[in-house]
């Protein structure tokens, strides 16, 4: 399952995702990449849903891989040194 | 640009604390961002080439912009989310002041009030999904100041590189 996304992830714009993550979930997806090449800004509510989305396929044994940050997206990430567990 | 408009340029923005403006005050914050690139390269090296102001797409390739849109964009977060509880009841003020070695934002507000000092550092390698706002704010930014009001007055200073930093560090004066 791969999931694209692009422009802001933030306060505003994560919610409208926790039902696709919920979605993700309930099928106890095993294998999830997040592509995020046209992310340009996220915020740490944007952080908060993929990292809810990382820790719920995780604990049904899933796998989820967070590619293709750059500029903003990657410097918040390695802001909260996430991007050793996302392989940024 | 001259001189004048380069050093001691003001940006004043006013909108309502509401998520839905949130954008726009980002948009602002962004060229504010551009402008003190351009007096960074006034004395030398190339500026890097930005898309034009008017496209849709949000550049945040250059560091400076990328980390001060971060630090504004949380601070306004909080003050939406928090400081008048998602109820868009108030408005946000944002005075972007472009000097030339940094830019300094004042964001004001008649929220609620609190004490960022208290507020504790995110435990990164749990994986927190919350309480990172302030942590990516203070770390954007070369300092951050908090004077609870009303009204409540951030004051976000960042300096270009080159210039003389101050050590990094958040205060409430009480």
């Amino acid at each position: 399952m791969s999931l694209r996304l692009s422009g802001s992830l933030d306060a505003m714009t994560a919610p409208e995702l926790l039902p696709t993550i919920d979605r993700l979930v309930e099928e106890k997806r095993t294998r999830v990449s997040v592509h995020l090449e046209g992310l340009d800004l996220i915020d740490s509510s944007g952080v908060a849903a993929i990292v809810a989305l990382y820790k719920r396929t995780r604990s049904n044994g899933g796998r989820v891989t967070v590619t293709g940050a750059r500029d903003q997206p990657l410097a918040i990430f390695k802001l909260l040194r996430m991007d050793r567990v996302f392989a940024l | 640009m001259s001189k004048r408009a380069g050093n001691q340029g003001v940006i004043r923005l006013t909108c309502p604390a509401d998520l839905r403006y949130r954008d726009v005050a980002v948009r602002a914050v962004a060229e504010a961002c551009r402008l003190v690139s351009r007096s960074r390269y006034a004395h030398g090296s190339q500026p890097r080439v930005h898309s034009a102001s008017t496209t849709q797409t949000l550049d945040l390739s250059d560091r400076f912009a990328a980390e001060v849109v971060s630090a504004v964009s949380e601070i306004f977060n909080n003050i939406a989310i928090h400081g008048y509880n998602g109820e868009g009841s108030g408005d946000v003020t944002l005075e972007m002041r472009i000097r030339g070695d940094r830019l300094v934002i004042v964001i004001s507000d008649e929220g609620s009030s609190f004490d960022p000092s208290q507020v504790p550092l995110p435990e990164l390698d749990a994986l927190p999904e919350g309480g990172m706002g302030i942590h990516i704010a203070r770390a954007c930014m070369d300092e951050l100041d908090y004077t609870p009001g009303p009204p409540n007055i951030w004051t976000l200073t960042k300096y270009t590189a080159g210039s003389v930093r101050r050590p990094r560090r958040v205060s409430s004066p009480t």
